[in-house]
């Protein structure tokens, strides 16, 4: 945290490289919130911004659907260099992320039941299973990559469970979810660039779940996919298009923020022993620790809304057809929602963080999402006997979602006790 | 000062049972409330809980 050079003029929070490099830019976020928490943003490779760092400010902007529109820009994306533009129908997705009012809410509430607390709660034993057999598969070592061995491992097997996809196509849906969200990194590029990986791992994905989809319309099943595929808005079935995208969203969205969440929940837990140590002898202390490891990690970095008319936020006027970038990590270090926002202190309460976003796009998977968390560290803290880092972490190219890729662990796990 | 929990929005997430238990349940997947008039000294669990609501679904009303 150490950049006393701070200013205006040398301030960058959108270069995917930079997150690479660095992580979080919280130095620059607490900066931008101090003295210009409206910020506009003009830079190469991406269309001007406003930069949005306050957590009131996300909020009222996220409370107002119908005057903030996702659909004209999802996120600021920002392209590899030489990289061009393409239009944006030429690979189109139409899913609840780019959806607004009142088409978001009826393609929402066709799956919301099925994500409610009461609904997951159904959900642990298998998942508790699940992350069983993956602890239990790295058992007897003593040095593993957390994140392609467990942390990776727990929510691609929970989502395709739920939407279910076969045990043995899972590895495959594990690697076009990596080159969805990480296509713009070296390490999961195909094709020449990262909108050709996006491409081709959309392609190959729509013509999975076209069959999935066919098969599940002949001979329903307990399952998400099953449920999607024979549903009805406004009194006709889904178009091709909305179905394999909401199918494609619910694969994406369920896989990198709960994985990243994880691996930066341990990491923190590494770094702050105390509180590692708090939850072994506390365990009763999971459910606030799972809120502390979404605010500390704030998977998602953010979500582009676009006025559909002027407007001002905090003094601040937009112009019609401007965008804003909210910030949630920013949101999460608030230091006027948080007291000590830049301590990790597993016992927070309250603790309102945004991690999940809020208002008319709150993340569709959060009790899914907290669930596994709970699983998981719930498991580690009972067979975890220490863990520390046997390597750099690498980090994931992009600014939209927060990656670890790799995180080296040297370790001693216990045997499960269930 | 009357709580309005606006059931369209309402998914059942509940952030509100977590914040004030005293004022809210969740059964069916909707929020209701277990008391009308609610002691003042509720009113910063329940401005907690309006604040938590993912969906923004709950308000204070004068009326």
């Amino acid at each position: 945290m150490s950049t006393p050079e701070l200013s205006l003029g040398s301030i960058d929070v959108i270069t995917p490289e930079h997150y690479q490099q660095n992580g979080y830019p919280h130095a620059q976020w607490t900066y931008l919130r101090k003295h210009k928490p409206v910020f506009h943003v003009e830079q190469p490779r991406t269309d001007p911004f406003w930069a949005i760092t306050k957590a009131a400010d996300i909020m009222e902007i996220s409370k107002q659907p119908k005057l903030w529109l996702n659909g004209p820009r999802l996120a600021v994306f920002v392209l590899s260099p030489g990289e061009e533009a393409l239009p944006p129908e030429a690979l189109p997705l139409k899913h609840l992320l780019n959806m607004d009012p009142p088409q978001h809410g009826q393609y929402r509430s066709l799956l919301s039941r099925y994500f409610t607390p009461r609904s997951v709660r159904a959900l642990e034993p298998e998942v508790s299973r699940i992350t069983t057999t993956v602890l239990d598969d790295v058992m007897g070592r003593t040095e593993c990559d957390f994140v392609t061995e467990i942390s990776s491992k727990v929510p691609v097997a929970v989502i395709a469970e739920m939407l279910g996809v076969p045990r043995q196509d899972w590895p495959t849906l594990f690697r076009w979810t990596n080159e969805i969200i990480g296509g713009g990194d070296p390490e999961f590029q195909r094709g020449e660039n990262p909108t050709e990986t996006f491409a081709q791992a959309r392609m190959e994905m729509f013509q999975y779940f076209t069959n999935l989809v066919a098969e599940r319309q002949k001979h329903p099943a307990n399952d998400v996919t099953s449920i999607l595929a024979n549903a009805k808005v406004d009194g006709a079935a889904l178009p091709t298009l909305e179905l394999l995208s909401y199918l494609l969203v619910l694969v994406v969205a369920g896989n990198e923020t709960t994985r990243n969440a994880t691996t930066g929940g341990l990491l923190a837990m590494i770094e702050n022993p105390s509180q590692f140590q708090r939850l072994k002898s506390d365990p009763g202390i999971i459910k606030t620790a799972v809120e502390e490891i979404v605010r500390w990690t704030s998977p998602v970095i953010q979500f582009a809304r676009t006025a559909t008319q002027d407007t001002v936020v905090r003094g601040q006027k937009i112009k019609a057809g401007e965008s804003v970038c909210l910030f949630y990590p920013s949101a999460n270090r608030d230091e006027e929602v948080f007291d000590e926002p830049f301590r990790f202190d597993i016992g927070r309460n309250p603790n309102p963080h945004l991690g999940f976003g809020i208002g008319e796009h709150f993340c569709l998977g959060s009790n899914l999402a907290r669930l596994e968390l709970e699983v998981i560290f719930r498991e580690l803290a009972k067979r975890l006997d220490r863990a520390e880092l046997a390597g750099p972490v690498a980090r994931l190219r992009s600014s939209f979602v927060g990656g670890i890729k790799h995180m080296p662990i040297r370790y001693k796990l216990g045997p499960s006790h269930d | 000062m009357k709580i309005v929990i606006d059931l369209k929005l309402c998914e059942g997430n509940e952030r509100c049972v977590a914040a004030a238990p005293e004022v809210f349940e969740v059964h069916d997947d909707q929020s209701h409330l277990r008391i009308e008039n609610p002691p003042s000294a509720l009113m910063e669990k329940i401005r907690l809980a309006i604040r938590m609501c993912p969906r923004q679904a709950i308000s204070l009303s004068d009326r």
